[in-house]
């Protein structure tokens, strides 16, 4: 995956000769987004999200969006989609969106939402995706306490421990998610590397806004069996009887005295 | 605020800072890796007394606390230097792992907290500070939270306490409930102020007797000054102190660049904010209005004199 690492040095915004901020760090950009990281663009906050972009049917034009209806379920690091696509008839009235960093890998989902939108009229218009890295624009796309379902299916695992703050799940990056998901929303983790499947669990246990979910609420929720079968990465290690690890946590309210987990 | 050192061509010089004791008996200011304290009620210079040797890098960020008792330095070289300003004794030197770019300690003085170059905040618990024969010990910080993989440039406590609000070079604002035992991270977010299109420089508190609680300000590259909820993140006004910088002092050329806000500076129960702009020889005073919530321009106070350019401002200004 693409990594944007903070930029090493932060001296090189400041001339060599005079110590004086670079102009061309420093200047404010008239015309093109302002907040494009490389090569997309990023909405300045939720508010900007231009929900007619992802959902036409439903928003036809920007100024319709009232904000009455939001996303709720995001699928981060969403790859080819399969999830959405199984999530968006099983829950119609829900909107729904995929996060990919990578930009082929999401004009494919963006053609292939539109493909089954044609041959399926007044179907899969509550799902879409956006080209985003998730680990820095979360905040960008969701309000506080707007989500109510994650999902985080088969991420990359970054072996390396020096790598280990890449992965998408972390324990300072699951304050976000904890930020963006409603008190009672659900996050979905699995994976086909024990280790990672290991590290995902850890984190979410060792969060104090976070708790398990029951083996009978796992057993009753529908999702969880889209989790090793709806996507394409699921459906490549099923095929090579691959083991895989899950972990399903729910976002709980916070301690209101001092009190401490475990 | 100060003018830039141009001594050193070599190296990178790191932006002059200054900071001023709250009751006005001291003023420091950081120049590259130079830390100097004078004095203002004896006016003489102040010899700083550190067994483990002064800064060895540029200074990035220095404070003092809020009743004036400690004083911190930060930078290149990964120490966290905090001071107790009876003395003027190093009492610890925390080690980080990374380069530090910014430096804050809660209201009450117990904690200290700094931020590394890769994003990450720590605390470091001090609350043994003024124990008697106190065996000096080497602080061992930890991370509390995280701006992902971008450079922290600013931290800052509310006027209660209550939040520890972190800026990043991105354009993000992050407000974080300060917990009562903050080793154990803070991982609840009250809010995220969006707004600024470019790097975040500054931020600052102003509050007054009837508005204890506080509103945010921050400056930033997009050249604006803006007001903020900071409990619910949202913007309550935006003032482009660039753009009229620039009618005041325009000199022809670079039109189109805005000039970025360096800093930012407010004193405890007055509602003027002074900003120090990138382009211009002076400081603009800023007056925020608690009860309409919005920011206006009071006064620009021009210093004459070359190549100043302000990078740095602090203390109680008497304007
Ligand atoms: C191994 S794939 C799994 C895809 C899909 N969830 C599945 O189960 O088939 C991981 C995906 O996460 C994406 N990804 C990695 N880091 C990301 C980031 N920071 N933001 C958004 N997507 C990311 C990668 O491009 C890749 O498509």
């Amino acid at each position: 995956m693409l990594e944007h690492e903070a930029n090493a040095n932060a001296n090189s915004t400041h001339s060599k000769t005079t110590g004086l901020p670079r102009k061309r760090f420093y200047r404010a950009r008239a015309h093109s987004n302002p907040l494009s990281d490389s090569h997309f663009p990023v909405p300045i906050s939720p508010g900007q999200v231009d929900y007619s972009v992802y959902y036409p049917q439903l928003f036809p034009s920007p100024d319709k969006f009232d904000g009455s209806k939001r996303i709720e379920f995001a699928d981060v690091g969403c790859g080819f989609g399969g999830l959405l696509i199984s999530l968006s008839t099983m829950f119609p009235e829900t909107l729904m969106i995929g996060m990919e960093l990578r930009d082929k890998v999401t004009e494919y989902v963006k053609e292939r939402v539109v493909a089954l939108r044609s041959s399926n009229p007044g179907q899969y218009e509550n799902v879409s995706v956006v080209r985003t890295n998730s680990m820095k624009y979360i905040p960008n796309y969701f309000e506080k306490e707007q989500l109510t379902k994650m999902f985080f299916l088969f991420p990359d695992p970054h072996f390396k421990e020096k790598n280990h703050r890449r992965r998408v799940i972390n324990l300072h990056l699951l304050d976000e998610y904890a930020y963006v998901l409603r008190e009672g929303g659900i996050i979905y983790t699995i994976t086909d590397v024990e280790e990672l499947g290991v590290w995902m669990k850890s984190c979410l246990e060792g969060h104090p806004l976070f708790e398990a979910v029951t083996k009978e609420e796992l057993e009753a929720d529908a999702v969880v069996k889209l989790l090793s079968s709806a996507t394409e990465e699921g459906q490549k290690v099923a095929r090579n009887g691959g083991q895989t690890f899950q972990a399903v946590y729910r976002r709980i309210a916070p301690c209101v005295s001092n009190c401490e987990k475990h | 605020m100060e003018e830039e050192s141009e001594k050193n061509p070599e190296t990178d010089v790191a932006p002059a800072l200054i900071s001023v004791h709250p009751t006005h008996k001291f003023v420091s200011v950081a120049v590259g890796s130079d830390l100097r304290v004078f004095n203002l009620q004896e006016s003489c210079v102040v010899t700083l007394a550190d067994e483990s040797g002064a800064h060895k890098d540029s200074i990035r960020a220095i404070r003092y606390s809020a009743n004036g008792q400690l004083f911190v330095s930060a930078g290149d070289d990964k120490l966290v230097k905090i001071w107790a300003t009876d003395s003027w004794r190093c009492i610890y030197s925390v080690v980080s792992e990374k380069r530090v770019s910014a430096v804050g300690i809660s209201n009450d003085g117990m904690f200290v907290c700094f931020a590394d170059k890769f994003g990450v905040v720590y605390v470091v618990d001090i609350e043994d500070h003024d124990v008697e024969d106190r065996v000096p010990v080497n602080k061992k910080a930890v991370p509390i939270l995280s701006h992902y993989c971008s450079i922290i440039t600013r931290l800052e406590f509310s006027l209660d306490g209550r939040f520890i609000v972190s800026a990043d070079r991105d354009f993000k604002i992050r407000v974080t409930i300060f917990p009562k035992n903050p080793v154990n991270g803070a991982h609840e977010i009250q809010s995220f102020c969006l707004g600024h299109t470019e790097f975040v420089s500054c931020l600052a508190f102003v509050g007054c007797q009837d508005y204890p609680q506080g509103l945010l300000v921050s400056g930033s590259g997009d050249s604006t000054v803006r007001l903020w909820d900071h409990t619910s993140g949202s913007l309550l006004d935006t003032y482009n102190c660039g753009a009229q910088a620039e009618l005041l002092h325009s000199n022809g050329k670079e039109e189109e660049i805005l000039p970025a806000i360096t800093d930012l500076c407010t004193t405890p129960d007055s509602s003027v904010v002074a900003v120090a702009i990138q382009s211009l020889p002076g400081v603009m005073l800023l007056r925020c209005n608690l009860s309409t919530r919005t920011l206006s321009v009071a006064k620009v106070v021009s210093i004459a004199g070359e190549a100043f350019i302000p990078t740095s401002i602090g203390g109680h200004l008497g304007f």
